[in-house]
């Protein structure tokens, strides 16, 4: 089986801290795989590293037969990266901004068009979107950059911390899209979170990271009969030795 | 009296002084700057005081009298004078007499100038003698009238000696290999001078402007946190370099232009007002640069600002925010102020050689030289900065584009280990 993505015993130093340790994990195509764990756990390190930002110390990453690091440009043409503290131009409207990220992905001004058409009703902020992106609020901003994610149908979303600094209505608003986006564009997802109740909820399959490293694999379902726990949070407490 | 306003301060002093990049780029620099330009001219005019009085001095004498011979064994003593007899000024020129001797200034005794002194002494004192000064000028800067001044004294020391106001001097200037008579060296200096300052002080305003905006361009992205983004898209990363570089060149450029006419309405009011009593007319004198001159110094200009912000550029990615990068530029800014307001006032030919290798390898020295270079038409000395300036801008181009393709611009810092460990030890000891 051919897999979206296939990182095999990845390790990445930072000067004296080894934030990822031997790492191991794949994602097959049209799956949403979730990486959860504590802050620090090395979730956003493991997703820079897919999305070609850093580069692996040792070990290889693979996203649809491409390496990240001898073939990061053609990688980059088909991911999509949603940082977690991402943010847009302050002076830029939310509509030009959409239009400013669509018009890397095509140069037809039609296309373009319809880019930004389609995240402009993604993030449902209407009229809004013609306000500089300076006075939105936090939750605002993440559905543009959630939207600008998505719109260009990529074949692989990195997102991280897609739902971060959201209320319970527009974190349930972004799930729903990620959902419909797999669905409808065959788009596959690797996200990270630390809400493991959330990702229990949209992942296909989970992986938990604790200090770099995995320490256990699979879906939601299976991992709490394997645990005998009731929720993903329980067990990460028992994997970890805390409960 | 304002509630909280005084703990509010002490914390917002804590958190400035504690930062060591503002504590170094503000307080530091400034103290070690200008004592430095300082230390720069006073060093500069000493030296060019002795020089002035070790350089040969060319006496043309065509008077051949008792007092032509009088007044020369007067300036033996002082200065290194050699006679050469029955020579006109225009022949010294013409036969190259300056470089055989090695001087930059001759004077000319004409003739009567014995006769003259001689019925001074029978006692008609409204009869008073003249000798002729001859100073090459190349260029302008506050020492270019030190040589001149030290002839002025002679001659002043002589008359005390002899007879108030008994000789006079007349100046006039050596330029481009003619003379311009009746024009003095240090008057074309002063109005040079005022010409000259308005370059170095808009190509001061224009990099400092233009790093400002490179630096907070690539800081901005990084404390919105859009460089993450950025660089995960189909782009060429080159792109987002030459991108930032280009705004910047663009709008520091029009600021540069604003300020550019503003400043030359100011200037042109006042030396309006200078050129009434004055009339010395620089572009009959050919001391305005020719449009192969204006071609050089738009390219000096071009390739030094193009180094500095792909300098500033790189310099920003070390910092996290756009406060952090701002103070990191700061440390930049020496090099641009000390060549800046040093060169306004002093000729780069007469600083000692330690010092001139020191400004000829500072990169932002060149639009300023060569400003002053097209002017006296020596196009090699701009031509040799536009190639060291590029050879430097490409070395730190290249840098740049390194950093921008790899993860070094994201996680690029510049850290202050020994101002932490400092300030760590107090807490160390507790332990």
């Amino acid at each position: 089986m051919s897999f979206a993505v296939e990182v095999l015993d990845v390790v990445k130093v930072f000067g004296d801290v080894r934030a990822l340790d031997s790492l191991s994990f794949s994602v097959k195509q049209g799956e949403i795989f979730g990486l959860i764990g504590p802050n620090g756990a090395g979730k956003t390190t493991a997703l820079r590293v897919v999305s070609t930002l850093l580069l692996p110390t040792s070990g290889t990453v693979k996203i649809f037969g491409l390496d990240v690091v001898q073939e990061a440009a053609k990688v980059r043409k088909i991911i999509s990266y949603l940082p977690e503290e991402a943010g847009a131009y302050r002076n830029l409207s939310g509509w030009e901004y959409l239009e400013f990220m669509a018009r890397f992905n095509t140069k037809n001004r039609n296309e373009t068009r319809e880019m930004a058409n389609e995240a402009a009703e993604i993030t449902g902020l209407g009229e809004r979107l013609k306000d500089k992106t300076k006075v939105y609020s936090k939750g605002m901003k993440r559905r543009l950059l959630v939207a600008r994610a998505l719109m260009n149908k990529p074949k692989l979303a990195i997102l991280d911390e897609p739902t971060s600094g959201l209320d319970v209505l527009h974190a349930y608003h972004v799930r729903e899209i990620i959902k419909r986006y797999v669905e409808e564009h065959g788009v596959t997802v690797l996200l990270s979170s630390h809400n493991m109740l959330e990702v229990e909820h949209l992942c296909d399959r989970v992986a938990l990271l604790n200090k770099g490293k995995i320490v256990a694999e699979g879906k939601p379902q299976e991992l709490k009969e394997k645990f005998g726990s009731t929720n993903l949070e329980e067990v990460f407490a028992k994997v970890v030795g805390l409960a | 009296m304002l509630k909280g306003f005084g703990n509010f301060l002490l914390k917002e002093l804590k958190e400035l002084i504690r930062d060591p990049k503002i504590l170094l780029g503000m307080i530091v620099l400034p103290l070690i700057m200008f004592p430095v330009i300082g230390g720069i001219m006073t060093y500069s005019i000493q030296s060019a005081q002795e020089k002035a009085q070790k350089t040969p001095l060319l006496v043309l004498n065509n008077d051949g009298g008792k007092w032509s011979e009088n007044f020369t064994n007067f300036l033996k003593p002082w200065m290194n004078v050699s006679v050469v007899n029955n020579t006109t000024p225009e022949e010294a020129v013409a036969q190259g007499l300056l470089s055989k001797y090695n001087t930059t200034q001759f004077i000319e005794i004409p003739s009567g100038f014995s006769a003259n002194l001689t019925e001074h002494e029978e006692g008609n004192l409204n009869i008073t003698a003249t000798v002729n000064l001859y100073g090459v000028f190349s260029g302008g800067g506050l020492l270019e009238s030190v040589g001149s001044t030290v002839i002025d004294n002679l001659i002043y020391s002589f008359n005390r000696e002899k007879a108030p106001d008994l000789v006079n001097s007349v100046k006039s200037s050596i330029i481009k290999g003619n003379i311009a008579e009746h024009v003095d060296p240090s008057t074309l200096s002063g109005l040079m001078l005022s010409q000259a300052i308005a370059l170095p002080i808009t190509i001061m305003i224009l990099l400092t402007y233009s790093m400002q905006i490179a630096a907070t361009s690539v800081a901005m992205e990084k404390e919105e946190k859009t460089l993450e983004t950025l660089l995960t898209l189909p782009m060429d990363r080159l792109a987002i370099l030459m991108g930032k570089l280009s705004s910047s060149i663009l709008v520091a450029g029009i600021g540069a232009l604003a300020y550019m006419i503003g400043y030359n309405y100011m200037l042109g009011s006042i030396t309006t007002g200078i050129s009434t009593g004055t009339s010395i007319d620089l572009a009959s004198l050919g001391l305005v640069p020719s449009l192969f001159g204006y071609l050089l110094l738009g390219i000096s200009l071009f390739v030094t600002l193009l180094s500095a912000l792909a300098l500033a550029v790189i310099i920003s990615a070390f910092s996290e925010d756009v406060r952090g990068a701002q103070s990191l530029i700061g440390y930049i800014y020496p090099l641009i102020f000390i060549p800046s307001f040093a060169l306004m006032y002093l000729d780069v030919n007469t600083l000692p050689l330690a010092l001139r290798i020191v400004f000829y390898a500072i990169p932002y020295s060149h639009p300023i030289l060569a400003s002053k270079a097209v002017i006296m038409g020596d196009y090699w000395t701009a031509i040799l900065g536009i190639i060291y300036v590029t050879a430097f801008t490409i070395v730190v181009m290249y840098a740049a584009s390194r950093l921008f393709a790899t993860e070094k611009i994201l996680t690029a810092k510049l850290k202050f280990r020994w101002l932490r460990k400092r300030s760590k030890k107090p807490a160390a000891e507790l332990q």
